[in-house]
């Protein structure tokens, strides 16, 4: 720069001629990020390898090489913007930096594979345009971030920069300025939202000579970092906003207050302020007016509550930053006395914008009675952490997933956080909420200063509580009694409540404390420091409940309530570590025996289970989950073949009382092993041939030989289970004279019926329902299969239905699913084995009609294409058709598997209580139906569910009934196994699974024998020893 | 006590020369109200804390009752009255990176460093503290060594870091 003063237009205009002919004689320019998460990713570096590659190539007078502010992708950092193409590199270092100048720069060719790659469409996509990240924005505070260099004042006048501040200074009045804020509807973007140009009007209208404006620049919030980008990219806005702002009041002096974690923003905006000064910009009559305005900056030191505007003020003042009561007001009486302002960083960056380009300009962005942009800061377990700027309105579902490109690792997407730890969470029911002030204050969260949160399933909500009353407590300043001791006790009841000593009374007892500290606190951060509190018990009460009546934490976090997060999402809670233990001490059938304790399906699970233990497991923090549910079937195997080894069940004595189950399924056998081993009679009633249910007829020989489940159902039997076959209750047998002849009666009939696609053509020949055509295959029923068969479906049953279809004999399979194949609830192995074995996956397509070829037979099916749109309910994107796009497909016959239904012949709804959709309504955890005595689980009373989940019903139902009858509810599970104490206290390395043996798919396509062969030995006990031992303590 | 401090001229105590830079501070400021914070600031980087003797010497020089410059002291936490060691490390306990695994980075810097939160090995080389948020929320989690900010740091790569040291 030169040390010129700026008095007039044509000055300013001068600056920005020598500022754009200087660029206009490079040919490419390479603008680096500098912002905060690209420094720390070391960008510098970066910079440098750019910088001396250009240098050896001779084309440094060529090639501009500029340091920008933030671009806003945090989470691919370092990042780096080529143009005039625009192409976007991310991730780099050095080496990927001398690669593009070499191929790019001086080969004329972008390296594509250093380009923006998006994970949810699988493709690098190179032009920085192109990116939903930033299609999607609007900057108008970010507008020279990512873009200018941060450190010189002559690129920011090149951009219009000090144009707007000198337009008012010299041919608008302060109340012309404060006219043209109001009309622009530009509200506090620090959080509470108020009306800037009335906050103006009400400084000018203040009466004495000094006064005051002050920039609060000390973002506290934890997950915000909007503002120290805004003062780290692009710092003049924020001095020229001070300027205009300052004009506006009839201040001469302003301080900006940053808060000392910020050193990078202390020293640029310190360097910029230092350049307005040498411009002349700053100081004494500016542009040759009257107006003076000097500005200074002053370091926080680590308080939150210092941002707090009368706090704020007190630390400017070098006392406690101890909150001071209102009225008087800050415009009234605020630093050293005088009347002050106080705006937020984003407010003040906004305002030379709108005086350049108009209040109409600024308006046509936001809501009714929210007008403008805001910049958010996405963090937590989205894709794209970063900051962003859109209009407000914007959905919260749009910036989430559109922008935010959904959650990490395809975890499901719990609650978004918003407004910090004033603020409070966003459930799944509320995506389509626009993010304006007023939309989120409804469901009980603020806007705050932008800090957006993301949290997925792995989040427990009672922590998060607790975390953020934890912060609040310690930042509190302790002068107000309700803040300063009531914040201790909520956080105190919190971490009660997390360690698994919660009571009855402690949710009433924070919901009271928490209106109490609201009505009664002194200032802001006391008053909404219950937020999080009331937002959590108001979205999530049941998982607060679930700590103190069960000691259960479903997302796996509070450590004091389970032994690991595996054996905490196994439904029937297995002590995974311990079978894990002792597979890597080389004892399979103490491991198999474990797992029997909680499990009497061990080689069925092991084969089919869902692993939901997988999805928690440690481990895939380093690589890859550890294989629970692999080896699970490995030591059931091995038990098998070594059967002398296994020790028969201990049984008790019989007590006289007996239970009757209907259907031998998962649950009804589970819950009759454990009745039985307690002394009960018990006498299972099934209507099919064989036991087992969908066990057995549901799931092809290739996934679940019959040898297995038969030998675990002989083991039942040992146990003294009576499996009465052939006996269908309401036909062979009268409920009614179950319940007179037993003391106890267990319902566990599943969900047999396939639920109707319900278009033409559904009874044509040639249409099949899965879980009857996979009934039919396996009870060995011919079924006609011809050449192309279509899946209609995504979940187990459908995949099953489509590899079954292989086997017997269909060329072509192909799978129509109404999503993307990433949203199939399959088990991710399947849909992979299946595509293996040939079968074509159609992602985004739904069945409209079937078509009669003739005489009744089914000829083609009319399909439509499908996209996804607004969120439903669940969280999910809905799937719409899209007008128009109908095709036909020629197919021989096709299965339909698109989920299960229960129907109950033998019981009348007048009897006992159904849900709208079939199943028994149950008490949660006695699982007793609304008839006496009469207890129902698994699928009959959750809907089409997982094994696994009825494996513990079942087993709690034994509870419920022993109970119910008298007794304590201890089951026996035999001997207790000693587990060995040895942990590996080595280095983590990081090694994906040890593999199993499979068929090949050539191998496997035309029989049913089991695709899975199994573990060797020694491969079984390695991946066991990759067992992280979350148990250990 | 103070007033020796104040005029001293020699080089028989210890610590002259960061008295003396103080003092420039201090009078770098006169004529800026309420500079307190920014003084106290400057004061702990160049003595490294701010104990009694530093704290009786700045009251002395700024005209302020001691019981005034302790109080602020005793308010902000980036103020220290006992030593700090020569680097600090500050894990960030922000949301996104408590979200991300922050919990599991201080259990194991408790067992690297064989200190607890607050603390300063017995070595002298690192302070242990908890930031709140540090503003990376993009990279988290991370963790702070005085001014520089590691970001995605994993329990593995704490040894490495740590090394560097």
């Amino acid at each position: 720069m030169n040390e010129i003063k700026i008095n007039n237009l044509s000055d300013l205009q001068k600056v920005k001629k020598i500022y754009n002919d200087n660029a206009k004689r490079y040919k490419m320019q390479i603008a680096v990020c500098g912002g905060a998460g690209c420094v720390s990713s070391n960008c510098a570096e970066v910079l440098q390898a750019f910088k001396e590659e250009l240098a050896a190539y001779n084309l440094g007078e060529q090639i501009q090489v500029i340091e920008t502010g933030c671009m806003g992708l945090c989470a691919v950092g370092p990042v780096a913007i080529v143009s005039p193409e625009r192409i976007f590199y991310t991730k780099l270092d050095a080496e990927a930096a001398k690669e593009i100048v070499a191929k790019h720069i001086v080969g004329g060719n972008p390296v594509i594979d250093y380009t923006y790659y998006d994970e949810t469409l699988n493709k690098h996509i190179p032009c920085v345009d192109d990116i939903s990240f930033f299609k999607e924005q609007v900057k108008i505070a970010l507008r020279n971030c990512g873009i200018i260099e941060h450190a010189s004042i002559d690129a920011y006048i090149s951009r219009d920069g000090y144009k707007a501040a000198l337009d008012c200074l010299t041919s608008k009045s302060s109340q012309d300025v404060i006219d043209e804020v109001k009309k622009s509807g530009l509200k506090g973007r620090g959080g509470a939202g108020f009306p800037t140009g009335i906050k103006f009007q009400s400084g000018y209208n203040a009466k004495g000579k000094d006064k005051y404006l002050v920039c609060n620049a000390d973002e506290g919030d934890p997950g915000a970092f909007m503002d120290r980008s805004i003062l780290e990219g692009d710092p003049h806005t924020v001095i020229e906003g001070m300027l205009i702002a300052g004009y506006a009041i009839g201040a001469k002096k302003g301080y900006v207050y940053i808060r000392a974690e910020y050193p990078i923003a202390v020293e640029r905006l310190g360097n910029a302020i230092s350049n307005a000064y040498k411009y002349g910009l700053l100081g004494e009559g500016i542009f040759g007016s009257e107006f003076s305005f000097d500005l200074e900056l002053r370091i926080g030191a680590g308080a939150f509550v210092c941002g707090e505007e009368t706090a704020l003020m007190q630390s400017i003042e070098g006392k406690r930053g101890e909150p001071q009561q209102k009225p008087p007001f800050p415009f009234q009486k605020g630093l050293f006395g005088k009347p002050t302002i106080i705006d937020n960083v984003e407010t003040l960056a906004n305002v030379p914008a709108i005086m350049l380009k108009g209040s109409a300009w600024h308006a046509q962005y936001g809501t009714e009675t929210s007008k403008g942009t805001k910049v958010f800061a996405l963090a937590g377990d989205v894709v794209n952490t970063g900051i962003i700027e859109v209009p407000i309105g914007t959905t919260i579902g749009d910036i989430l997933f559109k922008i935010g490109g959904g959650m990490r690792n395809k975890k499901k997407f719990k609650a978004v956080q918003i407004g910090g730890p004033s603020g409070g969470c966003i459930t799944q029911e509320n995506l389509n909420t626009p993010a304006d002030y007023e939309s989120l204050a409804k469901l009980g969260a603020i806007m705050g200063s932008g800090g957006f949160i993301a949290m997925t399933e792995d989040t427990c909500m009672v922590d998060t509580a607790r975390f953020f009353m934890d912060f609040i407590k310690d930042e509190s300043c302790g002068k107000c009694l309700p803040c300063r001791i009531g914040t201790k006790r909520m956080l105190e009841i919190l971490e009660r409540i997390t360690s698994g000593c919660g009571q009855e009374g402690d949710l009433e007892l924070l919901e009271e404390l928490s209106i109490t500290i609201k009505d009664t606190a002194m200032c802001g951060l006391g008053q909404t420091a219950p937020n999080p509190v009331l937002s959590t018990l108001a979205n999530f009460r049941k998982e607060y409940e679930e700590h103190i009546k069960q000691g259960y934490c479903r997302a796996g976090v509070c450590g004091d309530l389970f032994i690991s997060p595996c054996e905490n999402a196994c439904p029937a809670n297995i002590n995974v570590p311990g079978y894990l233990s002792l597979i890597a001490a080389g004892r399979f059938v103490d491991a198999y025996n474990l797992i029997r304790q909680e499990n009497p399906f061990p080689a069925i699970c092991g084969r089919i289970c869902t692993r939901p233990c997988e999805l928690k497991c440690r481990r895939s923090t380093v690589d890859e989950a550890v294989a629970i549910c692999d080896l699970k079937r490995f030591v059931a195997d091995y038990a098998f073949k070594n059967e002398k080894t296994s020790k028969s069940d201990i049984v008790f004595p019989k007590n006289g009382k007996s239970v009757a189950i209907i259907g031998a399924g998962a649950s009804g056998l589970t819950c009759a092993y454990y009745l039985a081993r307690i002394g009960y009679t018990v006498d299972v009633y099934e209507s099919h041939s064989i036991a087992g249910g969908v066990l057995a007829f549901g799931i092809p020989e290739y996934r679940l030989p019959k040898k297995v489940l038969e030998h675990e159902i002989e083991l039942i039997k040992d146990a003294g289970v009576n499996i009465l076959l052939n006996k269908e209750v309401g036909k062979d047998i009268d409920f009614k004279t179950l319940r007179m002849s037993y003391d106890s009666i267990y319902i566990a009939t599943g969900t047999q019926y396939p639920i109707k696609v319900n278009i033409p053509g559904e009874d044509l020949q040639g249409v099949y329902h899965g879980i009857n055509f996979l009934k039919d295959t396996n009870f060995e029923k011919p079924v006609a299969l011809g050449k192309t068969v279509a899946v209609i479906g995504g979940g187990n049953t459908a995949i099953d239905s489509a590899r079954t279809a292989v086997r017997l004999g269909a060329e072509k399979v192909i799978i129509l699913y109404r999503r993307t194949i990433d949203a199939m609830p399959a088990y991710i192995t399947e849909i992979d084995e299946a595509l293996e074995e040939g079968i074509e996956i159609m992602e985004l397509v739904a069945p409209v009609r079937f078509v009669d070829g003739s005489a009744g037979k089914l000829s083609k099916i009319e399909c439509v294409k499908m996209q996804l749109g607004d969120f439903d309910k669940s969280g999910r994107r809905r799937s719409i058709e899209v007008p128009g796009s109908n095709f036909f497909l020629d197919v021989d016959n096709v299965i339909i598997a698109i989920s299960q239904y229960s129907d109950l012949p033998f019981i009348s709804k007048d009897e006992i209580a159904l849900t709208s959709w079939g199943t028994f309504v149950v008490e949660d955890q006695t699982l007793a139906t609304t008839m006496e005595g009469v207890f129902a689980g698994g699928d009959v009373a959750r809907g089409p569910d997982t094994v696994i989940r009825a494996i513990a019903d079942g087993k709690a139902a034994a509870v419920s009934i022993d109970k119910y009858l008298g007794g304590k509810g201890k089951l026996n599970k035999g001997a207790a196994i000693s587990i060995p104490d040895t942990f590996d206290e080595d280095e983590v390395v990081s090694l994906k699974r040890f593999p199993q043996e499979l068929l090949s798919p050539e191998e496997r396509k035309d029989n049913f024998d089991e695709v899975v062969i199994g573990y060797h030995k020694l491969n079984a006990m390695a991946e066991a020893m990759r067992c992280l031992h979350c148990d250990r303590r | 006590m103070s007033d020796k401090l104040a005029d001293c001229t020699c080089c028989c105590c210890e610590n002259c020369k960061e008295f003396d830079e103080i003092s420039n501070i201090i009078d770098l400021y006169k004529g800026k109200e309420g500079s307190l914070i920014q003084v106290l600031h400057s004061a702990q980087n160049i003595y490294g804390h701010l104990p009694l003797e530093v704290q009786e010497f700045i009251a002395e020089k700024m005209d302020l009752p001691l019981s005034e410059v302790s109080s602020v002291i005793s308010f902000y936490s980036f103020f220290s009255t006992v030593p700090r060691g020569l680097h600090t490390i500050r894990v960030c306990m922000g949301t996104a990176c408590y979200v991300r695994g922050g919990k599991n980075l201080v259990e194991r810097l408790k067992e690297l460093l064989d200190i607890e939160i607050g603390g300063t090995t017995q070595d002298g080389k690192f302070t242990f503290e908890i930031a709140r948020c540090i503003g990376a929320c993009g990279l988290a989690p991370a963790i702070m060594i005085d001014d520089v900010v590691y970001k995605q740091v994993t329990e593995n790569k704490l040894e490495s870091i740590l090394s560097k040291y």
